[in-house]
């Protein structure tokens, strides 16, 4: 088996990044349709600490594997042209970009349901833990809901 | 030869992110033996991959399993 693509970034996925990856689908003119989900890291307020950041650490060899048999069969259920992932690891402060997830196919429908389907997998399957730092530098392990 | 493990999240606060422990002959043996070693584990949820599988049933530990301690995923 080939190596599976790497999809994560040191830090917060700078809005430039999104920015270029669109217009890089410029030339599939075949497309008439994306679906970006952005995640972004929230200042919660959790026993009067607002949260600063997020500190993402990942199973990386296994989070790949899985991300690439979540893309294999996303491919298979859906009409795509393209997906594009990023996740961040390590620090990502509150307000800035933690999740990219782009995909793009001939009408809107496919791109849309396979972009939630993909955001759904990846909160659920992905070995990925995020630490959440409250401004007065304690913390507490993010639960997803 | 002892079998590798590898803990992440909350697990690896209290176990170190790798150790080796005594070879066990199959997870519901590792979980006991885990537990016993680090009684703090009893409060935590965590799952087991074996060789990059989340294990659904007791499953059996050859002495080149790589063993992973995985905490609730919170990714996203």
């Amino acid at each position: 088996m080939h190596k599976p693509k790497d999809i994560f970034i040191e830090g917060a996925i700078p809005p430039a990044m999104i920015a270029d990856s669109i217009g890089k689908h410029q030339t599939k003119t075949e497309i008439g349709a994306h679906s970006i989900f952005l995640g972004q890291v929230r200042k919660d307020v959790i026993n009067e600490q607002q949260v600063a950041a997020i500190e993402y650490t990942t199973y990386k060899d296994m989070a790949l594997e899985k991300m690439h048999e979540i893309r294999e069969e996303i491919f298979a259920k859906y009409p795509l042209t393209c997906m594009h992932i990023y996740h961040s690891l390590g620090i990502v402060n509150a307000g800035e970009i933690c999740l990219f997830v782009f995909t793009s196919s001939a009408h809107r429908k496919e791109a849309i349901d396979a972009c939630e389907e993909v955001v759904n997998r990846i909160k659920a399957e992905l070995p990925v833990w995020g630490k959440e730092i409250f401004e007065n530098e304690s913390y507490q392990w993010k639960q997803n809901k | 030869m002892g079998l590798s493990i590898l803990a992440f999240g909350q697990v690896a606060e209290i176990t170190g992110t790798t150790f080796s422990f005594d070879h066990v002959v199959d997870t519901n043996a590792l979980k006991l033996a885990l537990e016993k070693a680090f009684p703090a584990l009893q409060h935590v949820r965590y799952t087991i991959a074996v060789d990059k599988n989340t294990i659904i049933a007791n499953t059996l530990l050859n002495e080149n399993a790589v063993v992973a301690l995985l905490p609730p995923f919170s990714g996203g």
